[in-house]
């Protein structure tokens, strides 16, 4: 079993408009509503992938209680701590003639010391069932900047494999629990412990520097499906020759998917690791629409994945 | 089965649980240990059963309004009291490949509402009737 851990869900609303006006009145051509939040988006593609995967985190309302049924219906297991604020909501408004995106995103809500307390609870209780474990995303208000740390302590005491992926201070705090792999989330401000990354070199010397701080295995997004994996004694350059990509909405997450699932695999080494993971991001990545690769669709992809050694 | 495995652990308190019960809006949860092992089970029955042994006999006699007061003192009274006194230790559970018909034949025999499943002794899901009368439907209309 794969853990995922999201503190942060949103219930995605996303709207598909032709043209979109401000200030007028605009029709909605079609309207999706899904769940959404870094953690969960991983818990679907490995269970796309056809693996067993348990989400945990917070949940808040209605909202909370649709988005647990979505996902139970799709065959994840759930262990939520549901707390009196209700779940946000993300709104993407995606206009078909432009093909512009625009996501209004809301404040996550407000989570108390004894929600924290019952999480880490559940948290333990969970880890006794799994073998990797994905830490991903945003905090709520509330939560501290350290809980990742926590949580990859907790983890590691249990023999689980811990995966980081979020952005900013949590990032650099999470790193001070050593997971086994991290990667930071750059699409807000394509910058990681004060190294801007805007090329091959600067993507290395901050996987050197994840390293540095404690995660065995490290992975830093280049560009659009490239990453550079580092490790103590080696540096990878990964990316796939198929440049005709639709969605890159939660490619990102399907890679993390990928590296749990074959660093749950008896017998697999990084090489297969980074090539497996590059490819459940590409299939994910091919896909228009919001749901996840299947193993087919992955299995397709390995070919189109190129590794070299640096 | 649905794959949600809430529970709560022996210590927990009273006014916790309730708490628990009534966001997921569930009767009842499966009682764990830190391994998710499941030692016992709690449903608002035994609970009710324990802080006012009475009040289910009576619930349909002329006394309700009166029992109905001292119930709330009950639970009051036992708020921070931790659910292990009131859980139910001998607790039915099903194997994850056991069958629907095995499943319904617990929950009917023994008039429980929800039936942990386990994988190796560990909680991975919980079954009610109603999850049980859905896949036979499902059975069904495939059949036809």
């Amino acid at each position: 079993m794969i853990g995922t851990v999201t503190l942060n869900p949103a219930m995605d609303v996303i709207l598909e408009i032709s043209n979109l006006k401000i200030n007028s009145y605009n029709k909605v051509l079609n309207a999706i509503t899904t769940s959404g939040g870094k953690g969960i988006n991983v818990s679907k593609a490995i269970r796309g992938y056809g693996r067993e995967t348990i989400a945990v985190g917070f949940l808040g309302g209605g909202r909370g209680r649709m988005i647990e049924e979505e996902l139970r219906e799709i065959g994840i297991t759930t262990n939520f701590w549901h707390i009196e604020e209700k779940t946000r909501s993300n709104t993407i408004i995606l206009d078909k003639k432009t093909g512009e995106h625009t996501l209004l995103s809301e404040m996550g809500p407000k989570v108390t010391e004894y929600d924290l307390e019952m999480l880490k609870s559940i948290f333990y209780r969970v880890m006794s069932q799994c073998s990797a474990v994905t830490l991903s995303g945003s905090l709520p208000r509330g939560v501290p900047e350290n809980i990742y740390a926590n949580l990859i302590s907790i983890a590691k005491e249990r023999g689980v494999k811990t995966i980081l992926n979020t952005s900013g201070e949590q990032f650099i705090k999470g790193l001070e629990g050593k997971p086994f792999l991290a990667k930071p989330d750059l699409r807000e401000s394509n910058r990681v412990l004060g190294i801007k990354i805007n090329n091959e070199r600067d993507a290395i010397k901050a996987a050197k520097e994840i390293v540095q701080r404690g995660a065995e295995i490290s992975v830093v997004s280049l560009e659009q499906e490239k990453d550079i994996i580092a490790t103590q004694n080696e540096i990878w350059f990964a990316e796939t020759d198929y440049h005709e990509i639709v969605n890159l909405i939660g490619a990102g997450d399907a890679l993390i998917a990928g590296f749990a699932i074959t660093l749950t695999e008896e017998g697999k080494n990084l090489e297969e690791a980074i090539k497996f993971s590059m490819a459940c991001a590409l299939a994910s990545a091919l896909r228009e629409e919001e749901e996840f690769s299947s193993r087919e669709e992955v299995e397709k992809c390995l070919k189109c994945v190129k590794l070299k050694k640096l | 089965m649905i794959r949600d495995v809430t529970s709560a652990l022996a210590t927990c308190k009273l006014v916790d649980l309730i708490g628990i019960l009534s966001k997921h809006k569930i009767t009842g949860l499966p009682v764990v240990n830190n391994d998710q092992e499941v030692i016992g089970f709690i449903s608002l029955h035994d609970i009710i059963r324990a802080t006012l042994p009475n009040y289910l006999g009576i619930i349909n006699s002329n006394s309700i309004l009166s029992e109905f007061i001292q119930l709330s003192k009950s639970l009051r009274e036992y708020s921070q009291h931790p659910i292990k006194e009131f859980m139910r230790k001998n607790i039915i559970t099903i194997n994850e490949y056991d069958n629907e018909v095995l499943a319904a034949d617990l929950l009917i025999r023994n008039k429980i509402q929800r039936l942990p499943v386990l994988r190796d002794g560990k909680l991975v899901g919980i079954v009610t009737l109603t999850d049980i009368c859905r896949v036979l439907m499902e059975k069904s209309e495939n059949k036809e």
